[in-house]
Order: C-alpha cells, then structure tokens, then sequence
C-alpha cells in the first residue's frame, strides 16, 4: 500500500521496460491455455473459489484440449494491476471490466472488441448494460451481472423522529431534516471524500436534478449547468444544517465505518443489495427498509454492468470469445447472480433473491443509470471532488466551486484530444 | 552504525619505496572487499540506480498503456512548472515536513533521554515506545481517524468532558497537516527514539559528571556537551525524518483522502493518481524525479548546517 518514491519510480520504470520489451510479445498465456482475471464478485471467498472452479471444469469439458485458469484477484489496487499487466503485455486474455475503465484503456488500444461473442444474444441484454459497455459503437464487455444502488432506510430512526413515510423525493428529505435533527440523527448519508466515486455521491442528485457531467460529446463539462449548482446546493444545505454529518467529508462509501452503519443517520442513497444483510447486522433485520432511487426531476440510481473484456494482445482471442459466449449464456449468468446477489444484465434471467428487499432492488434495476463514460472519467472526479468538499466547507459558493472544477475538467479534457 | 568517515592521516595515502608488499596485500585485501559489497552493489544497481534512470528516461516520454510512446522532451517538467496541482500539492509537502520533522525529532530526543536516565525497566518502555513502528500504518491510520472523529471520536469524547468542541480535526485545512503529522510521529517516532537512544548512551559519563562538578546545569549540559556529541546522530535522525516526511502517502489517504479541499494531497499522493489512476506515466515520472531533487537539495542543506564536523 505504501508507494514510497523509489518503489513507485521504480514500478514506472518496470512498466515502461516491460512496455517496450514486450509491445509485440502477445499476452502470457500459451495457445492451450487461456487466463482469465475474476475479483470477488462472490464476495464470500470460499463460494468464490468454488464457483469458479465449477466454471473452469465446465468450460474446459466444452472445449477439449484448453487449460482454463481462472484467477481470482482482489479488488485493491485493480487499476493499477490490470494497467500493469495490460500494459506489459502480459495480462490476461480475459479481464472483468467496469464502464468506467473501458474508454482509457480503449483509448491506449489495450482492448479488443468482442461484438462477435454477444451477437446472438444482444437482444436478451438490457440496452443500457451494452451501451454502458461500448466506446464509438463498438462493445469491449459482454456483461455477466449488473450492480444496483437504491436508497437505504433505518426504520427505528424514522420511527423516533415520528416520520412514516421514507422520504422518497428532495423535498421530503429537506422536510424530514428538522424532525430527525430533533430527534437527535442525522438525515442523509454522503461520502465526500476525494477517494469516495462520486457515482456513488454527487453524480446521481445531478442525474436526478437532470444535469449531466459532460456535454454530448464528452468534450467539455456540464456539471456546472443549472442543474449541477441545484444539486450541489441541496447537498450543502443538508450539510450546513447538519442533516448531512460532518464526518461526511471523509467518508469514502463504506457503510459500517459511515455514520448510516453507525446508527447516526437515517438514510442512504446509492446503498447496493449487499449492504441489507450489513445493514441488518448491526440495526436488526426489521428495521432495514429498502426503497427505490430517490427523485427530483428525474428517478435515477447509479448501476452499472460488470462485464469480460479481451485483451488486444491475447493470442487465443477465439478461445477467449467462446469463453465469454460460455459465460453469457442464461444459465451461467443466473447462476452468478445466485452465488454473487448481484442482478441479471439480461432481461430473460431474473434475480432469485425472492425476499422484499431483492424485489426492490430489481425494480430499482429500471432507473439504473450506469454513468458517462469518458476516458478522463476518473480525473474529472478527482478535481471535482476537491471542489465539493470546498463548497460543503463553505470556502466557495456552490456555483463557484462548480465553475472552478469545470474550468480545470475543460482544461483536462482539451489536453486529451 | 558509521555516520561519519574520518579521513586516514595522509601518510597513510602515500606510496613510500620498500613498500611493494604492503602494497600487494593492500591490492588483494581490496579485491576481497569488492568481492563482498559486490552482492550488494549489484542488487542496488539493479534495483535502484536502474529504475531511477528509467523513471528520468519515462519522464521524457509521453507514455501509454499500450506500450506506446513518443519522445517530448522536457515537456512534463515545463507542464509541471505551470500546473497549480503540482505547487499546491508541493506546498502541502513542505508544510507537513516543517510540522512533523520537529515534532517526531523532538519526540524521539526526549523520549530517548527519559530512557537514558530509567535504570528499572528500561527494556520494556523501550519496547513499548517502540511498538508503535512495527504497527502497520493502515491499522495506525484507521484508529487515528477514529480518535480524531467529529462526531463520536475518542478526543472529542475527552474533549466535551472539560466543556471543549467538539472539534472536526480531519475537517479543517488548519488543522488536518498537524492531525496526520501526529499520528505519523506517534507511529514512527520509536525507530528514532532507538538510534538517539544508542547515541546518548555511547556518550561518555565522566564529560557529564566534570560539568556538573563544574556547576554546570542541567540545560548547560545538555546545550554544551549532550547535543554536540549526538550531533552525528541527531543528523542522521534528521536526514531519514525528512525524507519519510517528503514522501508522505499512506496516512493521508486512508485518513483524509488528500481532502479537505487538497489541504493534504502530498506530491507522492498527485504522484500516484497521476500515474495509477490516470496512467500518464512520464508526467508521474517527472513528479518523482523533481521530489527526488527537492529531497536532495534539502538533505544537503542539512548536510551543511546539522551534519558539518567542527
């Protein structure tokens, strides 16, 4: 974790020799063998290592003479390893993606497009999983599960505040703040800090308030539209009137260190599927309600697709194709959604939870929004971030601090053309 | 542990005739010698002269993902000069060397002298202070943003006792640097504490004693005979402190995430961003070569003014 000067220069350097040494070597696997890297979407370790053992003999039952090795990594320093490897030449064949890591590594032509390998089922997906998965057109991920947030109650805080009804829109938040306030909790749950994505923060009440983070062509920012300085400003609010807690600015989205997992706030709103069972844990089963996306404008959560992507430099991408058509395929995918609890990215496999709570969230599935791709995504979030925290802390006015970020995301993106 | 080199009277340096044997042996004794750092200079050559010549060479490179890449120049230095990220994250950096190298020095002096003078169970509190630096900085990190917490923190929770705050420590740009500083000295103020400790005990007793039947006091002793003999020392402590302060990363990530508002994004922190989350790899080069500089000038600096032999 600790990247001291010379162990950061020198992994730079390594990944530049690797780069060069390796530029037409083709990835590591021989032409019998196909690498695959999985990360704990089953987050139990055991079942993960069971499952994907299954995987492995079942696909390599299908294909005689092929040496699946499946390799479970964690989710901690993801980037950095697969940009490592991709980059070295020597990463695997086949790589679970996000959307939000597709454009820059489509960008650096370490992906190819596997189009062919989910052409005859296209149709069984939902749209919005393919095209969160695509760059100009073309698909790089054939999604296997897709993620969902929705909102998060504490019935018990609710029920001590007198309120009924979980706020499900702005205004009934902005109306609920005082009663909570006085009944000594906080109202809503927030992560402000800069290594806390903000599709899991801001991003969504600028959804909801109908604003985007860029202009239609990704060339430009749009965050600091009107609907941009509204949804910055109710955050503030909430936070000035301590209906957001202060230790919100260092939250960084993990419910049991946040003050939502601690009891002293009474909802969430990009809480995923996972976070019930956390949630009941420690508040007690019946006082965990689920809700659906909160609205303004719009009704919109942040979801999005895991999917498998090829390596441009893999020397078995054929192999590497059937693998992802294996994995597509219904029964495989409703399998993982039984062992992972995430839901279904195709439309004719449905989540099998069968409780209340997995209910909502499959509904929820309907106002899943899975993000703007862009290749400085991950920049603009950076920067962006900076410039919310100076808004909460009121250093800057909301618009301000918008204008700000926007000014150097601009900058950003012109540097990338 | 040599801090210094004395320099061999000159004699010694100068071939006389008659000495051709003497010279032989001194020839085949340095063979031996070369053969035994060799390993080691090997290793350090490989593993860090190599990597720092590749990093200055990635510097002058626009390089991608893909293994491509182009020859710019100075190009990353001339944006750098001109990026308000890389001044204020230099200004972050050299804010928390000026608020924790104090701190930890002075911790660690004075811990090692109340060591120093403890007869009974000086083991053990060594042991104790000590704990600390075998503890992982994560772990240390985590129950620091505990205790520092706004709303149900450990320090706070002294705090309303007497009436006081509650104080969002981490929350404020004024007083984050000094919150992370803390918890980086009480995490590694012990390996200092250690090596000065070794220091004031290999200083002579009877040049105390002399002083003191001279009349000398306490601080007189310490000022005038304690701190002079330790200087190799304390310049050492000095120079390691320093250089762990310029590379700050851990602590600020786990505990504040380069927030509030940048007040803690050190250099090695945009140094990893820019080079592990937005993969521009000769920009992130061209940040650790010129903390490597800004590191070197500082360390020569102290060379000059803490490390001079009188």
């Amino acid at each position: 974790m600790k990247p001291n000067l010379t162990r950061v220069t020198a992994t730079l350097a390594v990944l530049a020799t690797a780069g060069a040494l390796t530029a037409a070597c083709g990835s590591g696997s021989s032409d019998k063998s196909l690498t695959v890297w999985m990360y704990p979407v089953i987050a139990d370790q055991a079942a993960s290592r069971t499952y994907w053992q299954q995987i492995e003999k079942d696909f390599e039952a299908a294909n005689s003479g092929l040496d699946l090795k499946i390799e479970l990594q964690p989710w901690d320093n993801r980037d950095q390893k697969v940009a490592t490897a991709l980059s070295g030449g020597k990463g695997p064949d086949v790589v679970l993606l996000g959307p939000d890591q597709i454009p820059q590594y489509v960008q650096n032509g370490t992906l190819a497009p596997v189009d062919a390998a989910v052409a005859d089922a296209r149709s069984s997906f939902l749209p919005g999983a393919l095209k969160a998965l695509s760059v100009d057109g073309k698909l790089y991920a054939a999604p296997i599960y897709h993620t969902v947030t929705s909102t998060l109650y504490n019935k018990k805080l609710l029920d001590k505040a007198g309120i009924k009804k979980p706020p499900e829109t702005w205004d009934e938040i902005r109306a609920a703040a005082p009663k909570l306030k006085a009944a000594g909790v906080a109202t809503l749950d927030y992560s402000a800090s800069p290594e806390a994505s903000l599709n899991l923060n801001y991003y969504p009440l600028l959804w909801q308030a109908g604003g985007t983070v860029f202009s239609p062509d990704g060339k430009k920012a749009a965050f600091n539209s009107p609907a941009g300085v509204e949804a910055l400003t109710f955050l503030v609010d909430l936070y000035k009137s301590g209906a957001i807690p202060k230790s919100a600015l260092n939250n960084k989205n993990v419910l049991p260190d946040q003050a939502l997992g601690k009891q002293q706030v009474a909802m969430g709103f990009t809480n995923v599927p996972a976070e019930v069972k956390t949630a009941g844990d420690a508040w007690g089963a019946d006082n965990v309600v689920v809700g659906l996306p909160l609205r303004y404008r719009k009704q919109v959560g942040f979801g999005l697709p895991g999917g498998l992507g090829v390596n441009a430099k893999s020397k078995n991408k054929a192999k590497a194709e059937a693998f992802l058509r294996f994995m597509i395929a219904p029964e495989r995918i409703s399998g993982l959604t039984q062992a992972s609890g995430f839901l279904s990215p195709r439309t004719d496999v449905k989540a099998t939870g069968g409780d209340a709570s997995t209910a909502k969230f499959t509904e929820a599935l309907t106002y899943a929004y899975p993000g703007e791709p862009n290749a400085a995504a991950r920049q603009v979030m950076s920067l962006l971030s900076a410039e919310i925290q100076a808004a909460l802390t009121g250093k800057k006015q909301p618009k301000q601090a918008l204008d700000d970020a926007a000014k150097q995301a601009d900058d950003l993106l012109a540097r990338q053309r | 542990m040599t801090l210094s080199t004395r320099s061999r009277p000159s004699a010694a340096r100068r071939p006389r005739a008659g000495t051709a044997p003497t010279t032989g042996r001194r020839s085949r004794q340095a063979r031996v010698g070369l053969l035994f750092v060799a390993p080691m200079l090997v290793l350090f050559t490989l593993f860090r002269l190599v990597p720092t010549a590749g990093a200055f060479l990635l510097s002058l490179t626009d390089y991608k993902l893909s293994g491509e890449w182009s020859f710019v120049g100075a190009d990353n230095y001339t944006r750098l000069a001109h990026e308000d990220l890389f001044r204020e994250s230099l200004l972050v950096t050299l804010t928390y060397v000026v608020v924790f190298v104090p701190m930890t020095v002075l911790l660690s002096l004075g811990t090692a002298m109340l060591l120093d003078r403890v007869v009974w169970g000086r083991g053990f509190f060594r042991g104790v202070f000590f704990l600390p630096y075998v503890t992982s900085i994560v772990l240390a990190a985590v129950i620091w943003k505990w205790i520092y917490d706004a709303e149900d923190g450990l320090l706070n929770g002294l705090l309303h006792l007497v009436h006081v705050g509650p104080f969002d420590f981490l929350g404020h740009s004024g007083s984050v640097l000094p919150s992370i500083a803390v918890t980086s000295a009480w995490k590694g103020f012990g390996y200092s504490m250690l090596i000065l400790l070794a220091g004031l005990q290999s200083i002579p007793r009877s040049l105390d004693e002399a002083a003191m039947m001279d009349g000398a006091n306490a601080w007189q002793r310490f000022r005038h005979i304690t701190l002079p003999l330790l200087r190799p020392v304390l310049f050492f402590v000095l120079v390691i402190e320093t250089i762990q302060a310029f590379q700050v990363f851990d602590a600020m990530y786990v505990m504040t995430g380069g927030g509030p508002v940048r007040s803690s994004y050190s250099l090695v922190y945009l140094l990893y961003d820019t080079g592990f989350k937005y993969f521009d790899f000769g920009y992130a080069s061209a940040i650790g070569l010129t903390l490597f500089a800004v590191v070197l000038a500082v360390s020569l600096v102290q060379r000059r003014f803490v490390g001079r032999e009188d």
